[in-house]
């Protein structure tokens, strides 16, 4: 089976600064792979690269066995690109602009089916321009599907969504997945690449700083199992029981972290030494780093820069 | 699963390749229909498009009804006007309106959707011109009946041709212009603004709206210059009863090729620059 996307020493050079430098990477068919990054990393230059919209300054770009560059017909025949920033004719009512832009597509879907696939019934004759910020994404995202594409491309497809429609927008694209589509996603949400992605990159400064599965990138499956708790009035660090060798004790701000490739036995230890002397540990959570730890630590970015689910940063639908 | 994919892909290419001409004008037809649609719902452009000219015909038409005009052999002035407002019309349509609806287009991102969609770059162009052009048509007929019927404004069949051509030539060179321009215009905010200023003072040394008949002649130079007076002049003409044969002002006709051909010139730079890629 090929490849969907190949890319090999991709470079983009802005009068000024190189946006992208030497990156290579490959999406399988089929496959649901994940574009994770700050603002600035260099992944809206390399979409846009993939998409066609930018030429690349060097390296070799295959999509679908095309050259996006040439912007051929039928590569564009064969692609679903949902964007941000790109706009609809706010006049044209929700139905009118599936079946306008589903005209151009050799193999269309039909406009009921793409409507009840994103949960736009209701809105079905409402213009474009009187949707919600949430419902425009929803119209884009029919919009992507509507030419019935081998590979879609998401450009932070649940920005400005509250929890439920991001599970919904979830579900949706998962579901394309079953039907053997190749899903180009990027995202800055953690989660979203942990619940969707079969393979992640990690870019930082134009660069692939890590590549693998949610589970394993960035050495995730080695770091050390986190064990937190409040340490109860009276009770300081030196009197807790020996842990494994290994393990690293921090006060942190309200309790006690605890670091131990060891967890299972670390958690043992400590429940047997708590409940023989009666004492409560308030908030006693064991937990594997999350992605975001690992990709905080690969992006060098503070956790106070980084937006939260629901956040309305960047430019959110208008 | 890959492989029927691809079979079906192929079949379809070819199928196209045989239906060539015939799918690729199907597909601006289908277009221009959105067009149209999403024109007239937008009640403000339709408004301030469609009925602006219209309420001028009809405040000015009747303020000034049974006047008539001493330095052009005694011409009822409403015979002045109707073709006068016709020539604001394919203006404020065809240039200010186009401008504006392309510098739209560019700037809510719809042209970089359709880059990433199937229909080629010059049947979409090609599909938002015509159906401008439409709207331009529509409008002069409407000015025309209302003018005729309700304003008692003369036209004579043996002008008709002249009264047709220029229309057509006055559009196609606004058009063009609007086209051109809409790169000039860097927000749709600032759009209009500029645009009154450059079309308003010329409506006015243009003879859109009343003779200037006492006016000093470097302000007529400088009209004559644009395509503005030459095309309501030659519309004046085909309303004239003393104009001869089919009402083809040589003249003013000539003017307004000379900027067409320079606004397709200059439309073709503005279409290259909004499809470019850096």
């Amino acid at each position: 089976m090929s490849n969907a996307i190949e890319v090999n020493e991709l470079r983009k050079r802005y009068e000024e600064i190189e946006a992208v430098r030497g990156i290579d990477f490959v999406v399988g068919t089929g496959e649901v792979f994940c574009m994770l990054g700050p603002n600035g990393a260099g992944k809206t230059t390399t979409t846009e690269i993939l998409e066609g919209h930018r030429l690349a300054s060097s390296g070799s770009v295959c999509v679908l066995g095309h050259d996006p560059a040439r912007g051929e017909r039928a590569l564009r025949e064969r692609i679903g690109v949902v964007l941000q920033s790109s706009g609809v004719q706010p006049d044209l009512t929700v139905s009118e602009l599936i079946e306008m832009y589903g005209r151009y597509y050799p193999n269309r879907r039909s406009v009921k089916e793409l409507i009840e696939l994103v949960e736009l019934e209701a809105k079905a004759d409402t213009r474009a321009g009187l949707l919600s910020g949430g419902q425009r994404r929803r119209l884009d995202l029919a919009l992507g599907l509507v030419g019935d594409p081998d590979l879609l491309f998401l450009d932070e497809p649940t920005t400005g969504f509250d929890p439920q429609a991001r599970r919904h927008a979830w579900s949706t694209i998962r579901s394309l997945c079953s039907l053997g589509k190749t899903v180009f996603l990027t995202t800055h949400f953690m989660d979203e690449a942990q619940t969707l992605a079969d393979r992640v990159v990690v870019m930082a400064g134009g660069q692939i700083v890590a590549s693998g599965t949610p589970e394993e990138i960035g050495g995730r499956e080695q770091l050390p199992t986190e064990i937190r708790f409040v340490l109860p009035d009276g009770v300081g660090l030196g009197d807790l029981p020996a842990l494994a060798v290994d393990a690293q004790l921090t006060h942190e701000r309200d309790g006690v972290l605890i670091k131990t490739q060891n967890g299972l036995a670390a958690t043992h230890t400590l429940s047997g030494w708590a409940l023989e002397r009666g004492l409560t540990l308030r908030s006693f959570a064991v937990a594997q780093p999350t992605l975001e730890d690992v990709y905080l630590a690969l992006t060098g970015t503070s956790e106070d820069e980084q937006p939260t689910p629901g956040s309305n940063h960047e430019e959110v639908s208008r | 699963m890959n492989a029927t994919t691809t079979t079906i892909a192929r079949e379809n290419s070819s199928a196209r390749a045989r239906g060539g001409l015939r799918h690729e004008l199907g597909l601006v037809a289908w277009q221009v229909r959105y067009e149209q649609r999403g024109f007239w719902r937008n009640r403000r452009r339709a408004i301030f498009s469609f009925a602006f000219p219209l309420m001028f015909l009809l405040i000015f038409g009747s303020l000034d009804s049974g006047a008539h005009l001493k330095h052009r052999g005694n011409l009822p002035f409403i015979d002045f006007f109707v073709p006068g407002i016709i020539a604001y019309a394919v203006m404020v349509i065809g240039f200010s309106n186009v401008a504006m609806s392309i510098a739209n287009l560019r700037e809510v991102g719809i042209i970089k959707r359709m880059r990433t969609t199937p229909m080629p770059w010059a049947s979409y162009l090609g599909a938002i011109t015509i159906s401008m052009v439409l709207t331009v048509f529509a409008s002069v007929v409407v000015l025309l009946a209302v003018g005729i019927v309700l304003m008692g404004a003369h036209v004579f069949t043996a002008t008709l041709p002249g009264l047709a051509v220029t229309v057509v030539l006055g559009t196609a060179c606004l058009t063009t212009f609007g086209i051109a321009v809409s790169r000039l215009i860097p927000n749709p905010d600032s759009g209009m603004p500029v645009l009154m200023f450059i079309t308003l003072p010329l409506s006015f040394v243009s003879e859109v709206f009343f003779p200037l008949e006492g006016a000093p002649s470097w302000l007529k130079s400088i009209a004559d210059v644009f395509p503005l007076r030459p095309l309501s002049n030659a519309l004046q003409a085909a309303f004239d009863p003393r104009t001869h044969g089919a009402g083809l002002v040589g003249h003013d006709l000539r003017t307004l090729a000379i900027w067409t051909a320079v606004g397709c010139l200059l439309m073709v730079r503005t279409m290259r620059s909004l499809s470019a890629r850096d």
